[in-house]
């Protein structure tokens, strides 16, 4: 009882979030271009790894104003354009980081109940974080910033721009579909088992989720009859209550939000999708995924698809069959595979990651995608970017060498067109922030 | 306490008197009983060979478990041999990890299969990781199919003294044939993360790094008094004076954990001595010079501005993990550039993985660090030659040189970097097969 007041005091205080965030989504989709990007670059002279057609040498990149205008071996630009040269350079998309938790101090899980969707990860977004500027030094541009897995159902999260030295709502991505991290497995059975508490077993996880969505439906009927009441002029009907809680559960099954789910053995992914085909839902990825390679094929059926590590394995039970050529197998099969961090480390150099990648049997370009075009997929914003074509953002990185290897630097990185990292400045190698702004 | 405070000032100024030179490495035998087996001959492929520069389309000969030969196309193969035609790779020495948890852990979450560290106490000289070592672990297979043939198993870092090392071959018939070295050195960690006592209503000694140093100061002082008891003893016994002979009585109580610091303090052994920040660095330095330890440095990652310095020791470091995160105000490369800025500064490198299931990721640091500047041939001496020479184990390891163990791998590329795909590893001249429990799920589920 005491839990359920605390609950509707959070509740009460996202409540304007919610509304905002909801509001701030809508508005910027409706504004494309984005405004406020002035911008005339020219890249010139390095080999473009597109990711959608290929490589181009001795490529060029027009800028306009954040977009990519023109991409090819020669491109019209203005003479006034600011020309970066990128003689020798390879030059390939933003990586986009589709699991990260970076940028949130410890506010990451919300431990005191197994089903919190209503918890936004944009009122915990601590946008001054470091770690944001050490991401964008090893060439990431987008990163989605999930809740942990302590819960069946943690929260909801947010897109971010790596534009380091910017105000909070500059680094949120405009546009960005809403995602909500779901977990399952030994996380949340840890968690509340040791309390002696529901779920304690694999049983119990599901069956909290099940309840959850049973709720969550009776939520909507209330809802629908009362709405239709006052369609039909019933003046006396009086609106059930609006709960946080539920009306987030609500957005799932209304499929309004992409559900990004913590998952790890073969037989959970069977049981997620059966629950999400039972309540109408649709997965979007499973994330670490180190057993998808056993199931991919049933896995590629539902059209999900994975965020997982290139080679981590064994710091758990159900981690145990992890094998590094699960990324390959899957994509095999016919899974979309994303290479991903879950790591403050990892994330500065997911290009090694992707390299590992090709060591263990995806192809260049699948290994490339993985860090590019995949993630942002699972994050919605593939048409935004991930790849080097006209009409998207200018989110661009430039190597030193070949990026998915060993040795290779992030000489500069751009979002919407403007540089926001420079290997070769001094100090940080920032060009948005000044220290103890 | 005076006297106490007397005798520890008289022993800093009789140590401080001594010498500072470090004593030469001890030699060890890396070998098993040797293997007889095949004979084999790579061919054809670019030796890498480390202390003697690149030979294209090159030989190396493996007979009873080292190299017999090695050189250039003609050299000779003897009749009977296994030809392997290694052309278009590159062929190199076994690479040694100079810290691993490997045979220590299994499944991290479980603890039921982790050894890595006795936390009773912060003073564990006296555990041995050969006690623990399972030497079937999964882990083995993984880490030595890529590349891995030697490393240094050790514990966990959670205690001042955890324990001492061992140096393994990552093949053997069992523990026995694998633990190459037991006892090879003894970590000293001073980072503190050793602090474990930090409740402060349970507080216990010792709660802060001063505690910590004061153990540690301790321990060895308690270690030369038994040192001394057991030589005034041990002259006494062996007097020819019979009168002598008989006073000396009872030898002194055996004590383990006394007993286990003696090849340290008399520098006999090196000991590794870890710190991280630049102040733990300099008071660790100076427990060393204290009482003469014999140091090999370890991680120093946030201690960059102490690079000259370090320099100056002449010591040799274990560097990394570079991926340690900078400090909030540095630049994001600060970790990274480590390697590269010590190695300019003629300080001999060698690189750690510090882990057990990614121990097989261990080259890969090195080509990171070959990016922040380190020479690319720095980086792979850093993976076999100096580790062999700071663990004393360079009369077998380290290089591609007649006479030396044949641990000797293949891959389709340059060593260093994260695409290369390992073809063939040699332990003590016998192919060892490319499986793992990883791979067996894999071609389990790849059809």
């Amino acid at each position: 009882m005491a839990r359920r007041s605390h609950m509707f005091g959070v509740m009460l205080l996202s409540l304007f979030c919610v509304l905002g965030r909801l509001a701030m989504a809508q508005q910027s989709s409706e504004q494309q271009p984005a405004p406020g990007f002035h911008n005339d670059v020219l890249i010139k002279g390095g080999t473009i790894l597109t990711v959608t057609h290929g490589k181009i040498e001795n490529g060029s990149i027009y800028i306009h104003n954040g977009k990519i205008a023109a991409v090819g071996q020669s491109v019209q630009a203005p003479a006034n354009a600011t020309v970066i040269d990128a003689t020798g350079k390879w030059v390939m998309p933003g990586i986009i980081d589709s699991h990260s938790h970076i940028a949130l101090d410890d506010d990451v899980n919300e431990p005191t109940n197994p089903v919190t969707p209503h918890m936004m990860m944009k009122d915990a977004f601590d946008y001054n974080d470091k770690a944001i500027y050490r991401a964008l030094a090893g060439g990431v541009t987008t990163s989605l910033l999930l809740h942990g897995s302590a819960n069946m159902i943690g929260g909801q999260a947010i897109v971010i721009k790596h534009k380091y030295g910017l105000g909070r709502d500059e680094l949120l991505f405009p546009g960005a579909p809403q995602s909500i991290k779901f977990a399952s497995g030994e996380n949340p059975k840890r968690v509340y088992g040791t309390r002696n508490q529901l779920p304690a077993t694999r049983m119990g996880n599901f069956e909290v989720m099940r309840a959850s969505f049973i709720e969550a439906r009776e939520y909507m009927r209330q809802w629908d009859d009362y709405e239709a009441k006052v369609k039909k002029g019933d003046k006396d009907a009086t609106p059930p209550k609006k709960d946080l809680k539920l009306e987030a559960l609500a957005d799932v099954l209304r499929g309004k939000l992409l559900v990004q789910i913590h998952c790890y053995r073969a037989d959970e992914f069977l049981t997620e999708m059966a629950i999400a085909k039972e309540f109408g839902y649709k997965i979007r990825a499973f994330h670490h995924a180190l057993e998808a390679y056993k199931v991919a094929d049933k896995i590629a059926a539902n059209g999900v698809a994975i965020a997982t590590w290139p080679d981590w394995w064994g710091f758990k039970y159900e981690a145990w069959d992890g094998i590094p050529w699960n990324a390959a197998i899957s994509a095999h099969k016919g899974v979309r595979v994303a290479l991903k961090s879950d790591s403050e480390d990892v994330t500065r150099r997911l290009n090694q990651e992707a390299g590992k990648g090709i060591h263990y049997g995806l192809t260049e370009d699948e290994a490339l995608k993985a860090i590019t075009l995949n993630p942002a997929w699972i994050i919605g914003v593939d048409e935004r970017v991930g790849s080097i074509d006209v009409g998207k953002d200018a989110d661009i990185s430039i190597w030193s060498s070949y990026p998915l290897s060993s040795s290779a630097l992030a000489d500069k990185v751009l979002i919407d067109g403007d540089v926001y990292f420079d290997r070769s400045l001094p100090g940080l190698g920032l060009t948005h922030y000044k220290e103890g702004q | 306490m005076l006297r106490k405070l007397f005798i520890v000032c008289a022993l800093v100024a009789t140590l401080a008197a001594q010498s500072k030179k470090p004593k030469p490495s001890p030699a060890h035998d890396a070998a098993a009983p040797a293997a007889a087996g095949e004979t084999i001959a790579l061919k054809g492929g670019k030796l890498l060979t480390i202390t003697h520069g690149v030979i294209e389309n090159g030989v190396v000969v493996m007979q009873n478990g080292r190299i017999s030969a090695l050189g250039g196309a003609g050299t000779a193969i003897p009749a009977g041999a296994r030809i392997i035609d290694v052309t278009g790779m590159t062929v190199y020495p076994g690479l040694i990890d100079s810290e691993t948890h490997l045979g220590l852990t299994e499944i991290s979450a479980d603890r039921m299969t982790n050894d890595e560290l006795e936390n009773s106490d912060e003073i564990m000289p006296h555990m041995h990781v050969y006690d623990a070592f399972h030497a079937e672990s999964a882990l083995i297979p993984v880490t030595r199919i890529n590349g891995i043939t030697n490393a240094i198993v050790a514990p966990a870092i959670g205690d001042t003294l955890p324990g001492q090392d061992s140096f393994i071959q990552l093949a053997g018939a069992s523990a026995t044939e694998m633990l190459a070295v037991r006892d090879i050195a003894m970590p000293l960690n001073f980072t503190g993360r050793q602090r474990r006592n930090q409740n402060f209503d349970q507080a216990k000694f010792p709660f802060t790094r001063m505690g910590m140093a004061t153990q540690l100061r301790q321990a060895f002082i308690d270690a030369q008094d038994y040192e001394q008891k057991l030589a005034a003893w041990e002259k006494k016994k062996s007097s020819a004076d019979e009168k002598e002979k008989e006073k000396a009585g009872a030898p002194p109580k055996r004590d383990l954990k006394l007993e286990a610091l003696l090849p340290y303090l008399q520098g006999k052994k090196p000991v590794v001595l870890a710190a991280e920040e630049p102040n733990d660095l300099l008071t660790a330095l100076d427990l060393a010079r204290d009482f003469h330890l014999k140091v090999i440095l370890n991680h120093v990652t946030h201690s960059a501005a102490l690079l000259d310095r370090i320099a100056a020791t002449g010591l040799p470091v274990i560097v990394g993990p570079i991926y340690e995160q900078p400090k909030e105000s540095e630049r994001y490369d600060v970790v990274y550039s480590i390697p590269a800025q010590l190695a300019k500064r003629g300080v001999k490198i060698a690189f750690a993985s510090y882990d057990a299931h990614q121990a097989r990721n261990l080259p890969y640091a090195a080509g990171y660090a070959v990016g922040f500047g380190l020479l690319p041939e720095e980086a792979l001496k850093a993976l076999t030659i100096n580790p062999a020479q700071i663990w004393g184990v360079d009369k077998d390891l380290g290089s591609l040189d007649v006479g030396k163990l044949g641990n000797v791998v293949v891959a389709n590329g340059d060593p260093l970097d994260v695409r290369t795909d390992v073809k063939h590893v040699f332990i003590q001249g016998q192919e060892i097969p490319l499986v793992s429990k990883q791979t067996q799920l894999r071609d389990q589920y790849w059809k």
